[in-house]
């Protein structure tokens, strides 16, 4: 199994991450139940394996994982909780957009307990695609609009500096 | 075979003669029909993405308009200003009663610990899909995308009837004024509000849904009553986006929770 603590080498990673994790404290992806019971939000691992199953379901989708130790060889399963199906339709999400048989790489929330369960933060295949949540473009476009509002506000000061003619 | 011949012509004349279709129900009078979901990707729509007052409102777009605030991310600001909505708008509403169990612990939640469906308290401003329909001239379906929870809504001028059982989604009777539809609903089993409390069965919220001027978002302003639980009503705020190529798929994999911890929620 491998396991990586978030680290120096993971470091742009983890502040992306934390981004989107201050996300999840406002934008209440979390369908018919908070995480907060279940996932610490202040901690996340990477975990890399072979998908086996991902099921596109509500209240939240699944992801079944191998991670295979490569010191011991030993296989364990992980399991991956999304937001539900009834969300990510919304971010363009479809069933097949994590197949079986993948290599990924994922980032997500640990549990309290420490199990081989993770809360989802981003997916990236082999290929060097990902996948993240939709609050990652939501984000995105309130991050233009306060651009936007910051610009207007900067203009207002001149407007009411100009004289009237 | 001559015989069988006529026999079968009858059946098809009498088949076709009876029951006509249904006639379409009478349109509303209002452009609220159809699907709607998650509010537009703005910074008040986010904050208000299960919902909000507006407390929060006004506090968000004065941190917004602060340019000390440029460079803190937006989920902190909108942190700042649900914790402003909780402390000066939510929690001196509440009862000593409510208080009492103010904020409940998440891992308590029966939605969590057993798959129990939210009740009316939550349910109406659930995140995700809302469908409106009409379901005939005497109602209006509310259909909600979370725990595929349907509302039905009376609008033919009856009132809630005398010593209907208060029950998870209550009893709703609506109406139209101008285009706004107004929903009032009453006998809902005591359950859990959205900002975490407990209400009785003295429970009561009037709606107001309404469609903005460029058709793009439907508006509910929700006005909260509960004798028990609140000093003075809540007035809520939501805001859904038009989402006609939504849809609302089952919601049939919810399973109890199996490992949690208690006293994780905002303190």
């Amino acid at each position: 199994m491998r396991r990586f603590r978030v680290g120096s080498a993971f470091r742009r990673t983890a502040l992306l991450c934390m981004l989107i994790l201050l996300a999840l404290a406002v934008t209440p992806v979390a369908s018919h139940h908070a995480f907060s019971p279940v996932y610490d939000a202040k901690k996340t691992i990477v975990v890399e394996g072979v998908v086996t199953q991902f099921r596109f379901v509500n209240p939240h989708a699944m992801m079944l994982m191998d991670v295979t130790d490569k010191k011991t060889g030993k296989v364990v399963k992980w399991n991956v909780e999304f937001a539900g199906r009834l969300n990510l339709e919304e971010a363009g999400w479809t069933a097949d957009s994590i197949k079986p048989g993948e290599l990924v790489k994922v980032t997500g929330n640990p549990t309290w307990t420490g199990s081989q369960r993770m809360a989802f933060v981003k997916l990236v295949r082999a290929d060097g695609t990902t996948l993240e949540p939709g609050r990652a473009q939501r984000l995105s476009a309130i991050e233009e609009e306060r651009r936007q509002r910051a610009k207007q506000r900067e203009q207002q000061p001149a407007q009411q500096a100009t004289p009237e003619k | 075979m001559l015989r069988c011949a006529w026999v079968l012509l009858a059946l098809v004349v009498t088949g076709c003669s009876e029951a006509p279709p249904a006639p379409a129900p009478k349109p509303m009078p209002s452009k609220l029909e159809g699907m709607w979901s998650d509010p537009p990707p703005t910074a008040v729509g986010t904050l208000c993405f299960f919902a909000c007052t507006d407390a929060a409102i006004e506090r968000l777009n004065a941190l917004l308009d602060d340019p000390k605030n440029d460079a803190r991310p937006f989920p902190q600001l909108a942190a700042e200003a649900q914790k402003h909505q909780t402390d000066n708008y939510l929690r001196p509403r509440l009862t000593e009663a409510a208080l009492k169990t103010y904020p409940l612990d998440p891992a308590d939640d029966p939605g969590f610990l057993r798959c129990e469906p939210w009740g009316l308290a939550k349910q109406m401003f659930a995140p995700h899909q809302l469908e409106i329909r009409r379901a005939g001239d005497d109602r209006i379906e509310l259909r909600y995308g979370e725990w595929e929870a349907v509302r039905t809504v009376h609008v033919d001028g009856r009132a809630v009837p005398a010593n209907v059982p208060p029950s998870r989604l209550g009893y709703s009777v609506g109406h139209f004024e101008g285009e706004t539809l107004v929903v009032e609903t009453s006998a809902v089993a005591p359950g859990i509000t959205w900002w975490d409390s407990q209400h009785s069965d003295q429970f009561r919220v009037t709606e107001r849904f309404t469609r903005s001027d460029d058709g793009e978002t439907l508006n509910l302003t929700a006005t909260i009553e509960d004798p028990w639980g609140l000093r003075e009503p809540v007035v809520a705020k939501k805001i859904w986006r038009w989402a006609p190529n939504q849809k609302i798929t089952p919601y049939d994999a919810c399973e109890p929770a199996t490992e949690f911890k208690k006293g994780t929620g905002e303190p």
